[in-house]
């Protein structure tokens, strides 16, 4: 007999769809289906039964994904004992059932009802463009349906309009068999709601929005309805254009942090479609309109197709060979540091490049240029967290899969949105939410998972910018004088003189909610609400965001995150956690590999001389013991004249870090900049080196996502300019004498894993094996370590950290009334290179300046007005939107645009141990305006002259030679 | 050095002192705040950091001077 034990998992095929989703159950129950015998959980589907037996039951509204409906009768069965045809997708399995899926009478059941079907369809399958992977012209084939006896010309919806509105996928109501699978997908699966079945019988129809084009919709375009849609009424364009593609490559998103599995679908080199795998364990098949569909940029007219250098940044570009090129580079490199000096050159690595890349960049500089002067991009971002949790919980990652919030009983979201920067969690967290899970928001703005359809009622604690640590104490305070602590974990797991310590500070009657309502600006007694309801809920998980990392205080905030978790014994299992959600698609993985200038890979510090010996063992150099310069520092230091070169890929940093004006004084100090990017971004306008980046499309190697998930990226197309990311670093070594000689990214997987006390375990042969391995994983956890810290923390017992709450020297004045802080969006992702360079851009044309009604009035100022927005160190101008979505006194506003100018005015100041910027708090005034701010005119000025230095060399570009630097 | 970037360090290390106090008194501040800066900064930070507090060091807070001559001191090993 075969036996199930766990469908959704092991043993499965992603490629089949088995109808519906699979029981939980842990108890088996055994039938019979065309006479074989097979034992599945209970609850389980005869359709899904038959599905793992082997039998396939023609179905048209069935799908693994989606709950069964029963609609389309097609996949009726016999079973012995029982009358009549009943639907095997609704028809859950019994014990000792026995099962008959094909004989005349159903035959003829399945026929007649396709017969109905196709008697509204219309018969232009050749010109199709679902023709070769339409199923319901499979079912037609399968069911054996040879005659309409209808005719065709009764009342149809053959006329019905297309809606072509979506710049992604067409709608052609003419197709559709109304199987309600993409209303079921944009419920079950996306959660947004947006469409419905309007009418009954046969008016009957799909319908977005109310009766409005898919555009004006409140439709998010994540496209699972496309996926879900068994004909072609629901069609990408790109499949309308190209036809069907014929060969797919599995590999991993280079959005955000969420890291989705796609099927890359391919026609030869083209790119034809991205979808969702359903074998990934971090989406489960679904993924977000930028994952999706924002593809184009990859194969963009402003792509960088060769390289180039120049001597200063007001001389034209000059193409040159790549050996040229990395000659150029490696001889100023050599050159600054035999004038200013060993120290005076460094490097950022990129949290969108691969493990191995971001590897051997943080490796280049250690050993080639012999300092520890590398950064990422992390340190503008995560690198709070890193803090934070290694000081308190021992390891710098947080603690859960995504999956374990599905066991989740109250959710605890902090300074982070989900549904617009991690969209395809943000839709697992609603299905949760529409489970009965409790919600607890801490932002100060109202964010979109507050209004989940279906959803339970959230609580909402808008507190003011930059007071995170005064809101965390106030609950912890809350926790331990109503008695919610988890006693015995507290002494189990956690060091008894710092608990008590940090216990006697949090119970001062300073910390409580009470005390801290005037600095937090949230009445106490809704955070007495939300700490009573995380402190009594069985499995209380905390996600977090940038809203907590980038302040004052963003270590701190962590920690106290850290202490509410420990203290109420939400560790170690699934459904609990600390969870930071990372913005960029490898910020988990640049931070695993050594780019911080303190840290080795896997978080080994430069200081200890044990560690330093295998790494120097390894790589056959001697390492300097002292931490190198952050970004800041580095900054600093350019202005000082003691910091001259540097090598920085796939980083933006002048569009995406704070104080835009000091960064472009610190870029325009130095000798050489190199910039190895896949377009002339902000920051390779200040380059004299240029070297052609190459998308995730165009290599090999892994992401690690926010739950610490290696997921393989692989090449689907050659690269561009002829290179790989990881070649250009090596062949950059090699002409500065320091020898690189990998053939293929999985022999720098093997260095990782040879010095890489978490990563020990993994290889390239395992990762295909496993599908995706979480780490740690090594001796002790052989296929990875989904749940961290079950039986203890990787510096024995958690340490509580007394977190003082220090309020943030940017404050609000008279001269400086209201606080900016800053987001994101759906449709636009990070500083905008890749999706400003797609469709995306109809979603989102322009940054705005979001206000509260009530500072809008006392300024005079409405929807679309052009605003002046000054900080204490800069100016710029957006358009107005009125939204009450934050508090009165607070603007918001996104940075995706360059020339918007959202960091001209954000400041300098940073977090107090990482120096990660205070992006969410800014003091600003906003007036209206007539003109652009005085950057702003710079700015488009020097935007228009690098891009006249660039076309020449664009006309001139021959291609280069790859094959003989490699 | 350029004045801003002496101006950033000494803004660094008394906003790292200030998020320490809690640690008892001065001198227990001043030890965390010296061995954060022994694992965080770069060689140069604290040569000017220290450089300032010799020569000058006014617009250090108490516990930052504390923890720079720490700093200054040779490490046990």
């Amino acid at each position: 007999m075969l036996q199930y034990f766990d469908p959704g998992k092991s043993g499965l095929n992603p490629d089949i769809d088995y109808g519906t989703p699979p029981s939980e159950s842990e108890t088996l129950v055994s039938v019979s289906i065309d006479g074989t015998d097979i034992s599945v959980p209970e609850g389980t589907s005869v359709l899904r039964a038959a599905a793992l037996a082997g039998i396939t039951i023609p179905k048209l509204c069935a799908s693994d994904n989606l709950e069964a409906f029963g609609s389309c009768r097609m996949c009726a069965v016999e079973i012995e004992g029982r009358r009549g045809y009943p639907a095997s997708c609704t028809t859950p399995v019994a014990e000792g059932m026995s099962v008959t899926t094909q004989n005349g009478k159903l035959a003829k059941l399945r026929r007649n009802i396709m017969e109905l079907y196709i008697s509204d369809h219309p018969l232009d399958c050749l010109t199709c463009p679902a023709n070769g992977n339409c199923e319901l012209q499979d079912v037609a084939g399968a069911v054996g349906l040879r005659e309409v006896r209808y005719g065709f010309d009764g009342e149809n919806h053959l006329d019905a309009d297309v809606d072509d509105s979506n710049p992604y996928f067409s709608f052609d109501p003419s197709k559709c068999i109304v199987c309600s699978r993409c209303v079921r997908a944009c419920e079950e699966v996306q959660g947004t709601f947006a469409l419905t079945i309007e009418g009954r019988g046969f008016e009957s129809k799909v319908s977005a929005g109310q009766s409005e084009p898919f555009m004006d919709s409140e439709c998010v375009s994540c496209g699972a309805c496309v996926q879900a849609c068994p004909t072609s009424t629901l069609m990408e364009k790109s499949v309308i254009e190209a036809g069907q593609p014929e060969h797919s490559v599995v590999t991993t998103c280079a959005y955000c942090g969420v890291g989705c599995s796609f099927k890359a679908e391919m026609k030869g080199d083209q790119l034809v479609r991205m979808v969702p795998y359903k074998g990934g364990d971090a989406n489960h098949g679904h993924s977000c309109v930028k994952g999706r569909f924002a593809f184009g940029y990859a194969t963009h007219k402003d792509r960088i197709r060769e390289p180039m250098i120049r001597d200063s940044i007001n001389e034209p570009w000059r193409t040159v060979s790549w050996d040229e090129a990395i000659g150029f580079a490696a001889k100023r490199l050599k050159d600054t540091q035999a004038k200013y000096g060993r120290e005076s050159i460094g490097g950022i690595t990129s949290s969108r490049c691969t493990n191995e890349e971001t590897y051997l960049v943080q490796k280049l500089i250690r050993a080639a240029f012999g300092n520890n002067n590398t950064d990422t991009c992390a340190r503008v971002c995560h690198s709070p967290t890193g803090f934070g949790l290694k000081t308190t919980i021992g390891e710098s990652a947080g603690t859960q899969t995504f999956d374990s919030v599905m066991k989740a009983d109250t959710i605890v979201v902090i300074g982070a949105n989900p549904t617009d920067a991690h969209p395809v969690f943000g839709s697992q967290m609603r299905r949760r939410l529409r489970q009965g899970a409790k919600l607890i928001v801490i932002d100060p703005r109202r964010i979109d998972l507050l209004k989940t359809p279906h959803g339970s009622e959230g609580i909402h604690l808008p507190l003011r910018p930059g007071t995170n640590v005064a809101m965390v104490n106030a609950l912890a305070h809350v926790i331990v004088t109503e008695g919610l602590e988890d006693k015995a974990f507290i002494e189990g797991r956690c060091e008894p003189e710092q608990y008590r310590a940090w216990r006697d500070f949090i119970v001062e009657e300073r910390n409580s909610p009470e005390a801290m309502e005037a600095v937090t600006g949230v009445p106490a007694e809704l955070v007495r609400k939300a700490a009573r309801i995380y402190g009594e809920a069985r499995n209380g998980a905390i996600y977090y965001g940038l809203g907590v990392t980038e302040h004052s205080q963003g270590s701190t905030m962590v920690m106290g995150i850290a202490n509410l978790a420990m203290a109420t014994g939400n560790l170690g299992r699934e459904g609990v956690g600390v969870n930071p959600l990372r913005g960029q698609n490898n910020v988990q993985g640049s931070c695993d590999m050594g780019s911080f200038p303190h840290e080795l890979p896997g978080y080994q510090h430069v200081g200890d001389p044990n560690v330093r010996e295998r790494f120097e063992g390894d790589w056959g150099v001697s390492i300097d013991p002292e931490p190198g310069l952050r970004i800041p520092n580095m900054f600093d230091a350019a202005i000082a004249g003691t910091f001259k070169a540097m090598y920085v890929q796939g980083e933006d940093i002048a569009q995406s870090d704070p104080n835009t004006q000091h960064v472009e004084a610190a870029l325009t100090s130095l000798d050489c900049l190199i910039v190895q990017d896949i377009f002339l971004n902000e920051t390779a306008k200040f380059a004299h080196v240029l070297l052609p980046g190459s998308t995730f499309l165009e290599k090999n190697g892994t992401f690690t996502n926010a739950e610490r998930r290696i997921n393989r990226v692989r090449k689907v197309m050659a690269p561009v300019a002829g290179m790989e990311d990881w070649e250009v670093t090596m062949a950059l070594s090699n002409a500065l004498g320091y020898p690189m000689h990998y053939r293929h990214p999985s022999e720098i997987m093997d260095e990782i894993a040879r010095l890489t006390p978490t990563f020990t375990g993994v290889s390239y042969e395992k990762l295909d094996r496993l599908g995706s391995i979480q780490w740690p994983c090594n001796e002790e956890h052989p296929d990875g370590t989904p749940t961290m810290h079950v039986l203890d923390f990787p510096i024995g017992r958690g340490k509580f950290a007394v977190t003082e709450y220090v309020a943030s020297e940017e404050k609000t004045n008279r001269k400086f009334p209201l606080l900016l802080t800053t987001g994101r969006i759906l449709s636009q992702y990070n500083v905008g290179a890749q999706t400003r360079r797609t469709e995306n851009s109809r979603w989102h044309e322009e940054d705005v300046l979001e206000i509260h009604p009530s500072d809008a009035e006392l300024r005079g100022i409405h929807d679309g007005d052009w605003l002046g927005i000054s900080s204490r160190v800069g100016r710029t101008v957006l358009r107005a939107k009125v939204s009450d979505r934050m508090l009165p006194g607070v603007v918001y506003t996104t940075f995706h645009h360059p020339g918007s100018g959202a960091n001209v005015i954000t400041t300098d100041s940073s977090d107090w141990a990482t120096n990660c910027p205070e992006y969410k708090v800014t003091a600003v005034q906003v007036e209206k305006v007539t003109q652009p701010s005085e950057w702003q005119r710079h700015f488009r000025q020097f935007d228009e002259r690098q891009h006249e230095l660039l076309t020449p060399a664009a006309a001139n570009a021959e291609t280069s030679d790859a094959t003989a630097i490699k | 050095m350029s004045d801003q970037q002496l101006q950033n360090l000494i803004k660094m290390i008394n906003q790292i002192s200030i998020n320490n106090l809690h640690h008892g008194d001065e001198d227990k501040a001043a030890d965390v705040v010296a061995t954060h800066i022994r694992k965080f900064w770069a060689r140069s930070m604290k040569q000017q950091i220290i450089d300032y507090a010799e020569s000058d060091g006014i617009e250090l807070s108490a516990v930052s001077r504390l923890a720079v001559k720490r700093l200054a001191e040779p490490q046990e090993a």
